[in-house]
């Protein structure tokens, strides 16, 4: 599939998973934080075309949800990779040497906290807890929870991720 | 009533009123930065923080209302030592680059400062940086020294109602952008411009040109761009406009005009709005091709000559023709740009020195028709509402036309009934109305009546005849239920026609807007009537929108073949003298004079208007004509033929600020002065007068003083022209300013009788002035007979013109900074069509009359109806006019466009092959 194909097909479905959370919410303005994280999914990241078709389909004007977009800090406000890797920092996994799988990941992949990959592959972001404290270090990929890391189960990992 | 005490002082306040305003009503002054009068308290920048006795904390007077017995102390050491800190905590972030700040001399921040301290803070951390923003050609965003008062962002999404900026970001890292984050592409009404209350949002036209305390004179006038007549004031330098606000009191440049304790509140009937045109349009008077010196041509060309020669130039060319031809055979165009003292000496040379009733303007397309068929099926004066009255209301009708950019400040208004809760019926494409409508009725262009009669009889079956207007319930009882087939044909669904008549009906107090589009085309008076048949019905206060600033003016100044000043009929006195139509064939009447100009005699005979002048002038009867600030030939319909009239035409007179394509066909050009060179009054939409007043100062006998930037411009108005002209053609009187030329008005016109410019200063003069209107010709009209609508092929597109926002006719073409906003023509076309023919925005394509053909960049809309294209004719040679033909509504006398089915090709691109055929006419 081109990426033309996949815009389109993704902007009919995003309409109409913005049109359905509309009956859910009991205002419009409500419907705003939803359903930029569901342009969010599929443009990779709040653009100003993504912002502009939230606008398009709740008819919010653009500007303030562009504020309201903003406002928030775990919206993607820059481009990322096809993979997010979210690593927790918090006490548990420092105690567990976090900071060496941080190296690590820089040293493979050139992958720095809040950077991606040259590949556009991994994009990687540090967390607060993410609540596996009892089998520390843990990390989630797009939603998939790891724990008990080390370096390579690290690089095993990733290899799925493509 | 509520009473309470404020520094020792009772003050008794309606229950709704903010201490702060309170305060305000007994001339407390309370600090504030947040707080704008007409913007939603926000209680957001503490500054106006007050005692009050039983309660705990400082409270913010903004926000608080007044209760019963409350003692507020607005000055104490507490008070004064909170407004320090919160001043020092907005210094954290302020860069205090004051000398190289714009704003410094009226800024909020720095007189706040100046006056409770906190000069520099203790903070010893960077500030926050932000660059400047300079992406914009009009608004430079310096967010290093925004206080996050949120003004602007208030205003925006408030009274003006564009949504284009919002708070970005989060804490202190906050800062306020438009969307696109550079350009605003908004409807740059710079009233954001207004509220900052430091330099953070700044015109770029005036930047680093001027400090405030550098004003010497401010005048408070009456913008000259469209019909609503919204109050402004010029700042002027050296005879030059430094920027132009809106009317806002006393403390206009001192920066603290927001603040609810200045001397006197927003006043004008705009409220302190204006919009791109009067805000940021004015640098067309100072353009450098401003017309300087009288010209006559001499052997083909177009000569420099004294003011003395061309005033003996043009009186004994006008004297020859009129004594070879006669006087029938001299006309003139008088123009909704010019003063009522201009149109006023207009018409007096014409009708009482030269002798003819050959006068009429532009205000005949549309404007003067209509309104005098509302007049005829209402009464007089049916047109005379207030503006700010519309916010009131429960619900507006707008058909013909996009208030929002036709008159902006009008259009205004009905956003905020549309906040109000008040139900928007649009039949027509919103545009600018588009977030605000209930109802969006957007039938084919051709087939409004359809709509109309559908609404009109399911309206009358509801509400019922009052009884009232015989006349006009006859007609609506003969109106027919337009069928279910021309509603589809039509493009709109019962359901919708059915819900706005229901809502229509639930209206206890209407408004109906009236725009020039619904008159423009074949049925117009079908359309009017239906118009007012639902303004009858649901018993509405009836706009009509007016894209001149002064066609009343030009009306109520007897500039029409049929009409004395003051709007009286020509025949009314014909009838109080009891003369026989035979009498008046036979020119058997001794006198036919006007009331006070003793040796005058105004001819008894109709002239011809305005098209009857172009007919005239091409069969070679019309021998002298005389244009004042209008442009024939680019702003009427069929350049060739109104180019063809005007070559017959043995002595043209253009009169105008410019050499406009008009000008450059004549024999004399005379240099005009602009509105804001020149004193006089305005008649806006609404009827009211206004004082217009020259910014630049005037030494009576003589020209303008003049040493403005765009040249030696001779700033001599119009009516000083025109008298001295008239007395070289024997005129016995003698004006020194436009004051006495008014007082000739007032004594010679029983509308405006004994009204004085002091009486007009105030802004409140309303129609009908306190005098006695005339009245006697309602009751008669007719309606056409209702029958199929004009043919309205499938397929076919109709090019119509665009009424756009940023333009206003083809005057702003030579505003620089209108120019950059929007400096180029273009096709708008619906978004689908486009698509379907393979047409992107920015496609150049030729679209193609039976006439001509203009080569434009398409842009697309998703809201147009299908089958037109809407084409701008504020453009250099772009006149989308001057290759579409007219005719004359036979019931209404109004222009109707004719011959204007286009073709549209593709000028180049990889698609040529299909360029051939033309997308308009495929056939199904």
């Amino acid at each position: 599939m081109t990426r033309e194909e996949m815009e389109s097909k993704d902007n009919e479905t995003l309409k109409d998973k913005i049109t359905g959370m509309k009956r859910t919410y009991p205002s419009i303005q409500s419907v705003l934080m939803p359903a930029l994280y569901a342009v969010e999914q599929s443009y990779g990241w709040l653009s100003q075309d993504a912002i502009q078709e939230v606008s398009n389909h709740t008819g919010v004007p653009a500007a303030e949800i562009k504020g309201v977009a903003t406002f928030y800090s775990m919206y993607r406000h820059e481009p990322m990779g096809r993979h997010l890797v979210q690593l927790c920092t918090n006490v548990s996994c420092l105690i567990a040497g976090v900071e060496d799988l941080v190296k690590f990941l820089d040293k493979k992949y050139g992958l720095l906290p809040g950077g991606t990959t040259k590949d556009g592959r991994l994009s990687l972001c540090l967390m607060e807890c993410i609540g596996a404290c009892g089998n520390p270090p843990a990390m989630l990929v797009d939603g998939d929870a790891y724990d008990n890391l080390t370096c390579e189960a690290i690089e095993q990992i990733l290899e799925k991720y493509e | 009533m509520i009473t309470l005490t404020i520094n020792d002082r009772e003050v008794s306040v309606y229950g709704t009123a903010t201490i702060l305003e309170a305060a305000a009503s007994v001339g407390i002054k309370i600090p504030t930065l947040c707080y704008f009068k007409g913007l939603d308290s926000f209680g957001g920048c503490r500054m106006c923080l007050v005692e009050i006795e039983r309660v705990p904390r400082l409270q913010t007077a903004c926000t608080v209302r007044v209760t019963e017995g409350m003692v507020v102390r607005t000055e104490s050491e507490a008070i004064t030592a909170a407004r320090r800190a919160m001043l020092e905590f907005l210094l954290i972030n302020h860069p205090l680059d004051c000398p190289v700040c714009d704003k410094a001399g009226e800024c909020d921040l720095q007189d706040l400062v100046a006056i409770y301290g906190a000069h520099e803070g203790r903070f010893l951390e960077g500030k926050r940086t932000h660059p400047e923003n300079f992406n914009d050609p009009f608004i430079v965003r310096n967010m290093d020294r925004c206080i996050l008062c949120t003004r602007c962002t208030r205003m925006c999404d408030g009274p003006q109602g564009a949504y284009a900026i919002a708070v970005t970001g989060r804490g202190s890292h906050s800062f306020i952008e438009p969307f696109s984050g550079g350009r605003y592409n908004c409807e740059y009404c710079g009233n954001c411009l207004t509220v900052c209350p430091v330099g953070a949002i700044m015109s770029r036209l005036h930047r680093h040109s001027y400090r405030p305390w550098y004003v010497e004179r401010e005048v408070e006038t009456v913008c000259g761009f469209c019909g609503v007549g919204c109050t402004m004031v010029l700042q002027m330098r050296g005879g030059s406009i430094i920027r132009t606000m809106p009317y806002v009191g006393e403390g206009a440049v001192t920066g603290s005009y927001g603040s609810a304790g200045s001397a006197a509140p927003a006043q004008g009937l705009n409220k302190g709005l204006l919009c791109v045109r009067g805000r940021f349009g004015y640098d067309y008077l100072e353009n450098n091709e401003r017309l300087e010196t009288p010209l006559i041509r001499k052997k083909g060309i177009l000569e420099p000559v004294t003011w003395d020669e061309a005033l003996s130039y043009v009186a004994s060319g006008l004297k020859d023709v009129k004594a070879v031809h006669g006087a029938k055979s001299i006309g003139a165009i008088a123009s909704g740009r010019c003063t009522n003292e201009d149109n006023y000496m207009l018409q007096k040379l014409m009708r009482f020195v030269i002798g003819t009733n050959n006068i009429d303007s532009s205000a005949r397309f549309y404007y003067s028709p209509a309104q005098s068929y509302l007049e005829r099926i209402f009464g007089h004066g049916v047109t005379a509402n207030l503006i700010p009255g519309i916010a009131n209301a429960d619900g507006v009708l707008v058909a013909g036309g996009d208030p929002t950019a036709i008159n902006p400040i009008l259009g205004l208004q009905v956003r905020a009934l549309w906040r109000k809760r008040g139900k928007i019926i649009v039949v027509g494409t919103p545009s600018g109305l588009r977030r605000f409508v209930n109802y969006e009725i957007k039938p084919h262009p051709y087939l409004e009546e359809a709509v109309l009669g559908a609404i009109v009889t399911r309206l009358a079956a509801k509400k019922g005849f009052r009884g009232e207007n015989d006349n006009i319930e006859k007609y609506i009882k003969a109106t027919a239920m337009p069928g279910e087939q021309l509603l589809k044909k039509a493009n709109v669904s019962k359901e919708i026609v059915d819900q706005a008549a229901e809502d229509l009906a639930m209206m206890k107090s209407a408004v109906v807007i009236i725009g020039p589009e619904l008159m423009e085309r074949p049925g117009a008076s079908k359309n009017l009537f239906l118009v007012s048949a639902i303004a009858y019905l649901t018993d509405a206060r009836i706009f009509l929108l007016s894209e001149r600033p002064n066609y009343q003016g030009v009306i109520d100044m007897g500039c029409a073949p049929d009409i004395l000043p003051g709007g009286r009929p020509i025949e009314a006195d014909v009838l109080q003298h009891k003369i026989k139509d035979a009498d008046v064939a036979d020119h058997k009447i001794p006198e036919h004079k006007i009331k006070d100009t003793a040796w005058t005699k105004a001819p008894v005979r109709k002239g011809l208007n305005l098209f009857a002048m172009i007919e005239a002038a091409l069969e070679g009867n019309l021998k002298a004509l005389y244009v004042m600030g209008e442009n024939p030939v680019f702003n009427f319909p069929d350049r060739r033929k109104i180019e063809n009239a005007l070559s017959k035409v043995d002595f043209l007179i253009v009169h105008d600020i410019f050499m406009t394509e008009t000008a450059r066909r004549a024999d004399v050009v005379l240099p005009a002065a602009a509105w804001t060179e020149k004193d006089g009054t305005f008649t806006n939409l609404e009827r009211r007068l206004q004082r217009v007043r020259s910014g630049i100062p005037t030494m009576p006998g003589r020209g303008s003083v003049s040493y403005h930037r765009g040249g030696g411009a001779d700033k001599r108005p119009e009516w000083k022209t025109l008298a001295g002209i008239g007395r070289l053609m024997g005129m016995k009187e003698n004006y020194l300013t436009s004051s006495d030329v008014w007082e000739e008005v007032s004594r010679v016109s029983t509308l405006h009788a004994g009204l004085s410019y002091d009486r007009i200063a105030g802004g409140n003069t309303i129609w009908p002035y306190g005098s006695e209107p005339f009245r006697g010709v309602e009751g008669e009209f007719e309606v056409e007979a209702p029958g199929m609508p004009p043919a309205m092929d499938d397929g076919k597109i109709y090019l119509l013109q665009e009424r756009q926002l940023y333009h206003s006719g083809s005057i702003t073409r030579k505003s620089k900074a209108l120019m950059s906003i929007s400096c180029e023509a273009h096709v708008l076309l619906n978004a689908g069509f486009a698509e379907r023919c393979g047409l992107k925005d920015g496609d150049k394509v030729i679209v193609t009359t039976e006439t001509g053909s203009l080569t434009l960049p398409v842009k697309t809309d998703r809201e147009i109806p299908e089958n037109v294209a809407y084409v701008p004719n504020n453009f250099d040679n772009v006149s989308p006019l001057g290759i579409i033909g007219y005719t004359v509504d036979g019931y209404l006398g109004s222009i109707s466009l004719s011959g204007n089915v286009v073709t549209i090709t593709k000028a180049d691109g990889p698609s040529d092959a299909a360029a051939g055929e033309g997308y308009g006419d495929k056939k199904e």
